[in-house]
């Protein structure tokens, strides 16, 4: 049956700072009462106010940052549980759960381009897969900046959150904007089209993409139709994080390689699934 | 230190708590949030005759006090349990509830008689409530003598300890667990979700996909307690609280009101830990007011005057270890 991964705990972590981010999004640096290990891009943990502000269940968010005893999340205010986050001052506590999720795959130097296509606050996952990947992943070989592109797609500017700093990585960075106010106008798929047309990305990329359901949608048409490995880092409701609530379904492939079951959970099997693995139309 | 053990029927724990069927793992998934060492029991998700794919997504819906799902029993189903899941329990160091479920009263026999032979199981709970089958109609426990009739199936297969968990979305639970206990249960668990809705009125979207589902969480807990109040009013067998536990004075309450031990469900949600730390407040707790035995709590509500309206008629006397007044 699946389970929590076994480095997951629970703890409380301080408050270190809130700050505010694009448009609607703060960026949140806790402190957990014990320093946690490195932690692999795109794992998540579960974050909850316990002074009674915050809702019943708590809010997953991936792990922005790591900076030796603290770390950091992009957290986009969006409802009571991402404001009563957004709200929090220095010194207050917060029950945190994690690292939770299986994170990405190894990004290794030496193949195709790894294409990163991020949809607003699917960001998030994307600046320490880079600063991982440039370091070299589960021993493979280190990936050069020139292989590493970061597409960030959002519907305006004020999405574009902490681009600048992707910018500093020094990896190629591309922006898209659905109102054209920023970059591209149009959405990461497009844009992709665009720089593979215009001959600066081959057409054999590897694909990572974190964003809204109908981008991953379009991002695994787009890959199952030119066969291209692809990863997708999902943003799913959870109740739980640990895989106890049975609340964050994702349908998989029947013909994929997790078809015996009808479904898998999202926060213990996942977050980040091949895009072969499942089928996004159900969720919407 | 206070002592802390209780006992539900013939089975003893070495304390009140006990996980929520649904709401922690199937077996020992979560002993590294807490270690079956601090609980009670651990009892699992429903296991049914058949693999059942569950519900579509979305099956969670947050509202303002508590947690509404329509799961819908996924699980494996028996075959997979038996083979997957029971053997790693085998030296589990709290006690094992395989909670059972079914479309059809002699499913829960068939599973029954699956699992008696099973040294790893120590006792059963037979969900006669699961508001996300069947439409939500909830036959087997709104009925006191269907209710009945599938404890006496069960128990004519299997000498395991049987509890019987009731669902609140009725008009008198007493009726239903007089059932259960003229059927052979040896305890009452009180009680399953709410029946419950949430919509969004901008879009008009219902939060579930299934668009009636259970209700859980601190808001159902003067429900649940209520309905835990009643059972233990209503029989003779022990009771076995559920329904919004979040903290060790939600489980003294039930405890008070006549309770034996609890479950405790959707608060493991927003922290699995908690589960662990709930004997060792209960501890303190009781440390705090002097009180050496836990079980001399229970059933010590003292209540005002002669037996409430809402009793059911033929309910046996208040007990009050205070005296009533």
């Amino acid at each position: 049956m699946p389970a929590p991964p076994p480095d997951a705990r629970s703890f409380r972590s301080e408050v270190v700072s809130v700050v505010p981010c694009g448009a609607d999004a703060v960026l949140l640096t806790i402190r957990p009462e014990q320093r946690l290990p490195a932690i692999r891009a795109s794992r998540f943990f579960m974050l909850r106010r316990e002074d009674g502000l915050s809702p019943a269940i708590p809010r997953p968010f991936s792990i922005y940052r790591q900076h030796g005893d603290t770390i950091e999340f992009l957290i986009k205010v969006m409802g009571r549980g991402t404001s009563a986050l957004a709200q929090c001052t220095p010194g207050m506590k917060l029950r945190t759960l994690g690292p939770l999720g299986n994170g990405w795959p190894t990004l290794s130097g030496g193949g195709a381009p790894w294409v990163m296509l991020a949809g607003g606050v699917g960001s998030a996952p994307f600046y320490m897969a880079i600063e991982q990947a440039l370091a070299g992943m589960d021993s493979a070989p280190p990936a050069q900046r020139s292989d590493l592109v970061y597409l960030f797609g959002a519907a305006h500017k004020g999405f574009l959150y902490d681009v600048d700093a992707f910018e500093r990585l020094g990896v190629r960075v591309h922006t898209a904007t659905i109102d054209g106010s920023h970059g591209f106008q149009g959405n990461v798929l497009q844009l992709l089209g665009q720089l593979q047309r215009d001959g600066q990305l081959p057409e054999r990329v590897r694909l990572l993409a974190c964003g809204p359901e109908r981008m991953l949608e379009a991002v695994a048409h787009f890959a199952d139709e030119r066969h291209l490995d692809c990863w997708l880092s999902l943003e799913t409701l959870m109740g739980c994080g640990v895989g106890i609530c049975n609340g964050c379904p994702i349908p998989t492939n029947p013909e994929g390689p997790r078809g015996s079951w009808g479904n898998v959970k999202c926060c213990v099997e996942g977050p980040v699934f091949k895009s072969t693995e499942i089928l996004l139309g159900a969720l919407h | 230190m206070a002592r802390l053990e209780t006992h539900v029927g013939p089975l003893r724990l070495r304390n009140p708590i006990l996980s929520a069927s649904g709401t922690f793992g199937h077996g020992l998934e979560m002993q590294h949030f807490a270690p079956p060492q601090t609980l009670g029991g651990l009892v699992s998700k429903t296991v049914t005759l058949k693999p059942r794919p569950g519900n579509p997504h979305p099956r969670i819906a947050e509202t303002e006090a508590g947690l509404l799902n329509s799961i819908g029993l996924e699980n494996r189903g028996i075959e997979a349990y038996l083979r997957d899941v029971l053997p790693s329990m085998a030296n589990a160091d709290c006690a094992v509830v395989t909670n059972i479920g079914g479309e059809k009263p002699e499913d829960f026999a068939a599973i029954a008689a699956l699992l008696d032979s099973r040294p790893e199981v120590d006792a059963l709970e037979v969900n006669l409530s699961c508001p996300n089958v069947q439409g939500g109609k909830l036959p087997f426990s709104t009925d006191a003598k269907l209710a009945e009739s599938v404890i006496r199936g069960v128990r004519a297969v299997t000498t395991k300890p049987l509890f019987a968990k009731l669902s609140p979305n009725v008009t008198d639970i007493g009726e239903i667990a007089r059932g259960c206990e003229a059927g052979g249960a040896d305890a009452i668990t009180a009680v399953n979700t709410l029946l419950g809705m949430s919509v969004d009125w901008r879009t008009g979207k219902p939060g579930l996909n299934t668009v009636v589902g259970g209700y859980s969480g601190s808001g159902v807990k003067p429900v649940a307690l209520r309905c835990a109040f009643q059972c233990a009013r209503a029989v003779k067998i022990p009771v076995i609280g559920c329904g919004g536990i979040a903290r060790a004075s939600d489980v003294l309450e039930f405890l008070v009101v006549g309770c034996s031990a609890v479950e405790v469900g959707t608060s493991c949600f927003s922290d699995p830990a908690n589960l662990a730390r709930l004997a060792a407040e209960i501890d303190a707790l009781l440390d705090e007011r002097g009180i050496a035995d836990l079980a001399s709590l229970i059933g010590s509500v003292r209540l005002p005057g002669p037996p409430v309206a809402t009793c059911a008629p033929g309910a046996a006397p208040a007990t009050s270890a205070g005296g009533g007044r």
